[in-house]
């Protein structure tokens, strides 16, 4: 109970802080998750997890001008690699910013007793 | 456990510094990812700021009052301003919202900037725009208007309109391509509206085809140049009417015979074409140049039209005018449509370019303008003698060593490092530039003093025809046929801009010697002298850039090679046979789906048919007969025409075979479909006979018999046995193609109605077309529709990006709305509205 109130915190901080301040924002939340969470061996991928659902979850929000298909579809021949990837990209780079960043604070940082979930 | 940690944490290392660095840096032709990919401010926010919110209140600095933007359903902002200042700052704004990425990169491309946005695979572009000297030109117009002057206030109020939205737009509302190529845009300058007028200077006036007339002379002789590519057309429609004339005049032509090429002169000369020629210390002008210098300009490049009626010859009793103006077709497109009006003083319609405040195209309350190209010749070489081969610092003129003007211009890269340096050179005519066999200065009117916005500003306020053209009196460059119409009855037509007037025989289509100021310019013409008509005894005027004055008639020189008279002579023809024009007849003629030239060709191929009948096959009557069923009209679901332009393709192969070097297929040059038309008069001409059979002379009949069979062959081999199953819209498609480039911003294979010859003829490639269409009548209230393709918003996502793509391919057009107040305006008709106000004294 208590790693899923963590992780919709950490979701909910993601996509806060890319909103108001930007992308670099991912690595530096999910840096202090890992240190906050160092005695859960999932926090790196529940943090990878939280940017993939955070940066979803904007993208979900930016769509509401225009269909994300059409945005997708665009800009994805656009850069040639088409719509599936783009989308793709835009889900799994922040997974791999936050699990990354999550990771390396976790292995840089000797656990504390009692940090379990 | 120790080691498992740092095992895990090396790979996190690893993983993290990788997903930084391209977060953060370029890879390649991949801008950083973090920016782009960031599903609050990258690409993914196009969607966000795709669509005009509902009402806006914003403040915009330097305003003296508030300003009203109401755009209406077709997304056209109505801005209602109570001075010209205010109007220009609130377009400015307007344009950077819907435009601006488009109008950066009309400012970097002809500033020779766009390296520091793309990097060093565009500096060969931008040493070619820096050494054409249209951004120097420009900066010292700019620099030569007086500071008082009110075109100064104006411009300088729409640059700063446009500089407020870049400074308060978010990373978010940045347009797409922006963040595909990791790039923050520009704050603008004054300049940069007069950079945009020397790019259509750059579109619509460069005219280097003497370059490339030399290496023709070697090949086929000077005598056989004059003749197929001509100072004047053999077939005149001209701009200005000829009292009394009811039909085009067809004037003898004598072809004389190709002499035998000699292959090292042709060499030697080719080495000045225009695509050869080099910038002062830099790399060959790539084959961008040879699209504007080819010989024979236009077979379907050129399309623009426009024709006005007189109210003695419309439905209504009032005066009526079709504008349809033919350029690259781009998206965003080149234009976008506004409405500014200032209380008391104002209220124009119609076409702005992005990156100015004028109204190029388009009308008031009482007049309604447009302008077809004139192409006249407005740009002379000439051949310098200079005192060092490599660097040269001096030119000789009558005798006399002439420093050279120089400067030196610095390339810069993404990074601000630093890619290139050039030193250019200008002598007293213009820039000076290097060739193989030396060196070439170059005069153009589009580098000299001028000031075009004072006269766009001016003209706008006119009451009628005459008035108007007063206003442009001042303009020089780039020539346009400017037909006029006015609410009184007035319809006029002007070929306006500045002419030279040559020594000697007046001519330009040579290179000149440079050391003799001799070969200098001796003047311009007179205004009075301008081809131009003022209410006409016909009734009707038309433009088409056919060559501008009959020669019979008037022989000044004025340009050579000019574009066929077909689409001329199709809507004279039109407008010749119809006393009672309507608004809805001028819309259909702007897409009429016939050409003057197909009945000529047929008729030529079916009387070579009868006169060779014992050789005439099975297969040929078949061929004939289907050329025959066909109504001549270029829908997008005739079989017709796709026989009938593989037929045209085989003539022309086949005649011009002697403008091919020996031993190649591709031509230098192709004389225009003009020239082969007046050669069908010529049944035993030599130019008929095929080099490439030597025991033979083959006559035009032969030649006519042989491309009909030729292209029957090719076409069912190309596109099957069946012809009910070929289809014109197959063939013939709009390419529309994004300004970078980017496949998925374009739009291509768009089925159009169009043909060669046609009123709205369409290239090969597509990518030429009506950039926009109107209709105006000019009654007791003025009344108009219009559209062009695209949309006018540069945002790819937004819905009013190609909105009115579908009904440009139709050929249709929409009311378009009048207001005269912002009030005026609102329900259905109202899609958003905006209030621009001046910020509280003493804020900001």
């Amino acid at each position: 109970m208590k790693r899923a109130i963590w992780f919709v915190g950490i979701v909910a901080a993601i996509a806060t802080c890319t909103w108001v301040v930007g992308w670099w924002m991912v690595p530096v939340v999910a840096g202090i998750y890992g240190f906050v969470r160092r005695g859960d061996a999932a926090t790196p991928l529940l943090a990878g997890l939280a940017g993939l659902v955070a940066w979803g979850v904007l993208l979900a929000f930016s769509a509401a001008g225009a269909p994300a298909g059409s945005v997708s579809d665009a800009v994805g021949r656009a850069m040639r690699v088409g719509p599936g990837p783009l989308m793709a990209l835009t889900l799994i780079y922040p997974a791999l910013l936050a699990a990354s960043a999550a990771a390396l604070v976790k292995a840089l940082v000797r656990p504390t007793a009692g940090a379990q979930s | 456990m120790r080691m498992g940690r740092v095992i895990n944490g090396s790979i996190a290392g690893v993983a993290l510094l990788g997903a930084l660095y391209v977060g953060l840096v370029a890879t390649g032709p991949v801008p950083p990812l973090g920016r782009l990919l960031d599903p609050a401010h990258g690409v993914w926010a196009a969607a966000r700021v795709a669509e005009l919110p509902r009402e806006q209140s914003l403040r915009l600095e330097g305003l003296s009052a508030p300003v009203d933007v109401r755009f209406d359903d077709r997304g056209v902002p109505h801005i209602f301003a109570k001075t010209e200042l205010d109007a220009a700052r609130a377009l400015g704004w307007v344009h950077a919202r819907d435009r601006l990425f488009q109008m950066e990169l009309t400012a970097r491309k002809v500033s020779g900037t766009l390296s520091e946005v793309a990097g060093p695979p565009l500096l060969s572009t931008d040493r070619q725009s820096r050494e054409r000297g249209l951004a120097h030109a420009a900066e010292q117009r700019w620099a030569a208007l007086p500071q008082d002057s009110p075109t100064r206030a104006v411009v300088t109020a729409y640059i700063e309109g446009i500089n407020q939205w870049v400074r308060d737009a978010g990373e978010a509302d940045l347009p797409v391509e922006y963040k595909l190529l990791g790039v923050s845009p520009r704050i603008f300058q004054a300049q940069d509206v007069y950079y945009l007028l020397g790019e259509m200077s750059q579109t619509l006036a460069w005219q280097s085809e003497e370059l490339q007339r030399g290496a023709i002379e070697q090949l086929i002789g000077v005598a056989a140049t004059e003749a197929l590519f001509p100072r004047n057309a053999p077939i005149q429609e001209p701009i200005e009417p000829v009292a009394g004339r009811t039909a085009p005049r067809f004037a003898a032509v004598d072809f004389p015979a190709p002499q035998l090429p000699d292959a090292r002169a042709v060499a030697a000369a080719k080495r000045m074409d225009a695509t050869r020629v080099r910038v002062s210390s830099g790399p060959t002008l790539d084959d961008a140049t040879r699209t504007a210098g080819d010989l024979t300009r236009g077979e379907a490049v050129v399309g623009s039209n426009n024709w006005a009626v007189a109210p003695a010859r419309s439905a209504s009793g009032h005066a009526l005018l079709s504008g349809d103006p033919h350029l690259q077709l781009t998206l965003p497109s080149i234009w976008y449509e506004a409405h500014v009006v200032v209380e008391g003083q104002s209220d124009v319609y119609g076409v702005s370019l992005p990156l100015s405040p004028i109204i190029p195209i388009g009308f008031n309350r009482d007049v309604a303008w447009t302008a077809t190209n004139t192409g006249a010749d407005v740009m002379d070489f000439y051949r310098e003698t200079v005192d060092d081969s490599t660097s040269p610092t001096r030119y000789r003129v009558d005798g006399e060593w002439r420093g050279l003007a120089q400067r030196v211009e610095v390339f810069h890269g993404k990074l601000g490092e630093v890619l290139a340096t050039d030193t250019l050179r200008n002598t007293h005519r213009g820039p000076l530039m290097r060739t193989p066999d030396g060196w070439l200065s170059m005069r153009w009117t589009a580098l000299e003093p001028s000031d075009e916005p004072t006269a766009y500003l001016k003209a706008i306020r006119a009451k009628t025809a005459e008035e108007w053209y007063a206003a442009m009196d001042g303009y020089k460059a780039p020539a346009q046929n400017y037909l006029v119409a006015d609410r009184s009855g007035t319809i006029g037509i002007r070929s306006t801009g500045r002419f030279p007037v040559r020594p000697g025989d007046g001519r330009g289509d040579r290179i000149f010697d440079g050391s003799t100021s001799a070969s200098d310019w001796i003047g311009d013409w007179p205004v009075a002298k301008y081809p131009q008509a003022l209410r006409p005894a016909q009734g009707y005027l038309a433009s088409n850039n056919q060559q501008p004055l009959d020669p019979a008639v008037r022989p000044e020189y004025l340009g050579w090679d000019w574009p066929t008279p077909w689409r001329a002579m199709r809507i004279n023809e039109i407008l010749r046979g119809d006393a009672a024009m309507t608004p809805e007849k001028m819309r259909l003629a702007q897409t009429d789906p016939t050409s003057v030239l197909t009945a000529r060709v047929l008729g030529a191929v079916r009387a070579a048919l009868t006169a060779r009948d014992a050789q005439v096959t099975a297969a040929d009557r078949d061929a004939l007969a289907f050329l025959e069923a066909w109504d001549e009209r270029f829908d997008v679901e005739s079989k017709g025409p796709v026989l009938y332009e593989a037929l045209l393709a085989e003539i022309t192969r086949r005649t011009w075979d002697e403008l091919a070097e020996p031993g190649q297929s591709a031509r230098m040059a192709t004389p225009n479909s003009m020239m082969l038309v007046r050669l069908f008069d010529e049944p035993a001409s030599v130019w008929w006979d095929d080099r490439s059979t030597t025991d033979v002379a083959e006559t035009r009949d032969a030649i006519l018999h042989a491309s009909l069979r030729g292209a029957w062959e090719r076409v069912r081999t190309e596109r099957g046995n069946d012809p009910a199953a070929w289809r014109w819209g197959d063939l013939r498609q709009a390419n529309i193609r994004h300004l970078l480039q980017l496949p998925g911003f374009g739009r291509e294979s768009l089925e159009v109605q169009a043909g060669p010859g046609t009123l709205s003829p369409s290239d090969g490639r597509g990518m030429n077309g009506a950039s926009w269409r109107f209709v105006v009548e000019l009654g007791d209230s003025v009344t108009a529709w219009g559209t062009y393709p695209g949309g006018q918003s540069g945002n790819p996502v937004s819905s009013r990006y190609t909105d009115r793509l579908e009904l440009w391919r139709k050929g249709e057009l929409s009311p378009l709305r009048l207001p005269r107040t912002a009030a005026d305006l609102s329900g259905a008709a109202l899609s958003s509205a905006l209030v621009l106000s001046p910020y509280p004294e003493g804020a900001r």
